[in-house]
């Protein structure tokens, strides 16, 4: 199944994820943090299914608890002291909690990269840069290009040393060694002539004129409006409940909070919506499908 | 004479842009990290900071609208850094791109230097995953090809073997090395400590120390006949010194 919020233009798909990026890097709220953490996990398991999930067991739940184990070894700050250690510092509660706080917001980025990685594609990163920094992203989009060109290269120089005796495989350790760099070096010099070649074509068909056009894939169109709408008046929401305190947290010299009230309630609603997003668009697109299908 | 001011009037421009940047932005971004965000989101301040430093380069480069051939000679390079890191992915830390992005701020520059580094972090994480890691691995190659570059212009780096080898093993050791440690320490552990700085760079030494080696080693192999091709590219299509 598709991810339907990867259809979305990709400007869009770039506010939610420097948005949702910046709030799960800033807020360290435990209420915040835990929306946060559950909805990258959701989000991840709808995009990447099984792997998803294997990877937060095999990699983030280690990773996490060795994080929140190892903050509390070199802190020693706050008030409430639990015990002391072998060496004679003191272990706290504070630096404990605050062990745990930042390993959730490190676990819950590297998850949030997780679905950008799948959701912004090279070609709708190059589509967005490219009137900004054109030249940048021309060069971007040509390495991409050329990793996987090489790679065919490679692979075609290699069959014809072979057909001569001075592939990789043949000879002595020395020999295979000399062929292996050899071969690198036949590389090396047909990827430069070709760059040439492809620069003098570019040149001849106008590169850098004034006046090209340049072809897209993408459209704003109605939904995206709708949901750009919606993103910003939910940003509003958070940056409100950000300016009165409320998802900010004190940790040293000890823990304090602002008290929950309807307001702060208000912020955590749309932290939630914000976050759960691109879950709550295709799952309301799944549904519309199946009603269709249904009536067909 | 005229490729040389002209080469001049770009350094000093992104020099203002880059002093600029230091004296203004920068400051206020810090201000805001301490006055604002109660000075304890070190991550997100140190992440703005290493792209304001990217930026002038990207707005130099972008400004004087580079020619078809020396844009497509960097991609080159950048891909060449790329595959060589994708080649080795079985062995941890062993890649060729700070050689790669040596080499390349030598031959043509310290600014192409910068570009061919910071490309190739950005472009590869594309093949590997991007992450919060990401601005810091495009900041240490870029830097490294830039050092590279000024340092062969003033000609306290040479081609030679011994000379290119010792520089590449110490910067990759203390610029990438350093400045990577700094960054998984305030990524893991947002509270800064000099004691944790000390630990993360103890931890990391055996794997900066390989990445040192690796680097020595693909100079060694590499540089001379990398040199040799780009200077024969060079002359046969006339690609002018930048």
């Amino acid at each position: 199944m598709r991810d339907s919020f990867s259809t979305y233009h990709p400007i869009i798909n770039l506010i939610y994820f420097v948005a949702v990026l910046a709030c799960s890097m800033l807020f360290m709220h435990p209420v915040f943090q835990l929306i946060a953490l559950l909805s990258a996990m959701i989000y991840s398991i709808l995009l990447k299914g099984r792997r998803a999930v294997r990877f937060q067991l095999l990699y983030m739940l280690p990773l996490l608890i060795v994080m929140a184990v190892m903050n509390p070894l070199f802190n020693h700050a706050g008030v409430t002291i639990l015990f002391y250690l072998r060496n004679g510092n003191p272990m706290t509660l504070e630096s404990i909690m605050y062990g745990i706080a930042a390993a959730v917001m490190y676990v819950t980025v590297i998850l949030w990269f997780s679905c950008y990685n799948a959701v912004m594609t090279s070609d709708k990163f190059i589509y967005l840069f490219g009137r900004i920094i054109p030249a940048l992203s021309l060069i971007f989009s040509m390495v991409l290009r050329f990793v996987p060109r090489y790679a065919a290269q490679v692979k075609v120089i290699t069959y014809a040393q072979r057909s001569i005796g001075r592939d990789i495989t043949q000879g002595s350790i020395l020999a295979r060694a000399r062929h292996g760099i050899r071969i690198l070096s036949i590389m090396i010099t047909w990827a430069l002539e070709n760059a040439i070649e492809t620069a003098d074509s570019m040149k001849s068909r106008g590169y850098g004129l004034p006046g090209r056009t340049s072809f897209s894939m993408y459209r704003f169109d109605r939904r995206d409006r709708v949901v750009l709408i919606i993103m910003l008046g939910l940003i509003g929401g958070i940056v409100g409940s950000a300016c009165f305190g409320q998802n900010a947290i004190r940790f040293f010299p000890s823990i304090r909070m602002s008290s929950m009230t309807t307001g702060s309630i208000f912020g955590f609603a749309a932290y939630g919506c914000f976050c759960l997003l691109p879950v709550a668009i295709r799952l309301v697109e799944d549904m519309k499908w199946k009603s269709i299908e249904s009536k067909m | 004479m005229s490729g040389q001011s002209d080469t001049k009037s770009r350094l000093s421009r992104r020099t203002l842009l880059a002093s600029l940047l230091i004296l203004i932005v920068i400051p206020i971004t810090i201000g805001i990290g301490i006055f604002v965000l109660d000075d304890r989101k070190y991550f997100f301040i140190s992440l703005l900071i290493l792209l304001y430093t990217m930026v002038p380069f990207a707005i130099v480069f972008e400004r004087r609208k580079p020619q078809a051939r020396e844009l497509i000679v960097i991609a080159v390079l950048t891909a060449i850094a790329v595959a060589g890191r994708g080649a080795f992915f079985m062995l941890p830390q062993f890649k060729p791109v700070v050689a790669i992005v040596i080499i390349a701020g030598i031959c043509f520059g310290a600014e192409s230097g910068f570009l061919v580094g910071a490309m190739a972090g950005f472009a590869s994480n594309f093949f590997f995953g991007q992450g919060p890691w990401t601005p810091w691995q495009m900041f240490c190659f870029g830097i490294i090809g830039f050092i590279a570059g000024i340092l062969f212009q003033r000609g306290w780096l040479r081609k030679t073997r011994l000379s290119l080898c010792l520089f590449g093993g110490i910067s990759t050791l203390l610029v990438y090395g350093g400045i990577i440690n700094l960054g998984s320490l305030l990524m893991f552990t947002p509270h800064f400590t000099w004691e944790g700085l000390l630990a993360v760079y103890a931890s990391g030494f055996w794997f900066d120390m390989v990445h040192a080696v690796a680097t020595v080693f693909f100079l060694f192999i590499l540089a001379r006949p990398m040199f040799e091709k780009l200077e024969r590219i060079k002359v046969k299509y006339g690609l002018i010194d930048p």
